[in-house]
């Protein structure tokens, strides 16, 4: 995947978590991509985790079943685009960016 | 709309110096309808254990329309909120027995943790399998 592909699937991260948690006021470049995004960083909570996940799985094809692997997807956006890439969903969703 | 319901009536313990029941004891009420949902689908605490898990109260939320006073019947009613996520929302009406009128309405939610206090995100097996049953119960047409 090239850096171009890269990017892309970070701001499409970036803009689902917006949609998804209906975050007011937030935009793409507020959030930065190698921040944590729950606690610190965006500061989002156990029932925005689980409405994250539905999204994931809906978009990505991705599966995080619990708080043990959502740990590492969720450390940040940039480690949550190397996760989706790693199961291997990634590709179809950056070509969407072109 | 589906509910479940049952009935207590106020003791003089639970309201305050002004005879009217202190806030509080509305989310004990709740919790009398929820435990009978929840016995009907073998989803009681100790299920839950059994199974591994636990069920714990993230939110809680209610809004107060009217004062239950001491001996007035009330009953309970619970119903479960179509799952979007891995959790249970509740919503539950108190009314009162001798007029059917509204006396408090709320909502919690639960998420679901194995016993070690992991969070699980999705479900699966015997708790998966009823779970669905009472989705099933609540929205039939579902």
């Amino acid at each position: 995947m090239s850096p171009r592909e890269q990017t892309g699937l970070v701001e499409n991260l970036k803009e689902l978590i917006i949609g998804t948690l209906r975050l007011e006021d937030v935009g793409p470049e507020d959030i930065v991509a190698s921040e944590p995004l729950f606690g610190e960083g965006l500061g989002l909570d156990s029932i925005d985790a689980l409405e994250l996940v539905v999204a994931i799985e809906r978009e990505y094809q991705v599966e995080i079943p619990d708080a043990e692997v959502g740990r590492r997807a969720f450390a940040s956006i940039n480690a949550l685009a190397e996760f989706v890439l790693e199961k291997g969903a990634g590709q179809q969703a950056s070509d969407a960016v072109g | 709309m589906r509910w479940v319901e049952t009935t207590t009536t106020v003791r003089f313990n639970e309201v305050d110096q002004w005879g009217i029941t202190w806030y509080g004891h509305y989310f004990a009420w709740f919790e009398l309808a929820r435990m009978k949902v929840l016995e009907q689908f073998s989803l009681l605490p100790e299920d839950f254990t059994r199974l591994g898990f636990i069920a714990p109260v993230v939110s809680a939320q209610c809004e107060f329309k009217k004062p239950a006073r001491t001996n007035d019947t009330i009953r309970i009613r619970a119903h479960l909120l179509k799952p979007q996520t891995a959790s249970l929302t509740f919503r539950f009406e108190i009314l009162l027995q001798n007029d059917g009128s509204l006396i408090a309405q709320g909502q919690t939610v639960q998420v679901l943790q194995r016993l070690d206090g992991t969070m699980i995100y999705k479900l699966s097996g015997t708790l998966e399998e009823r779970v669905e049953s009472m989705i099933q119960h609540f929205w039939p047409d579902s």
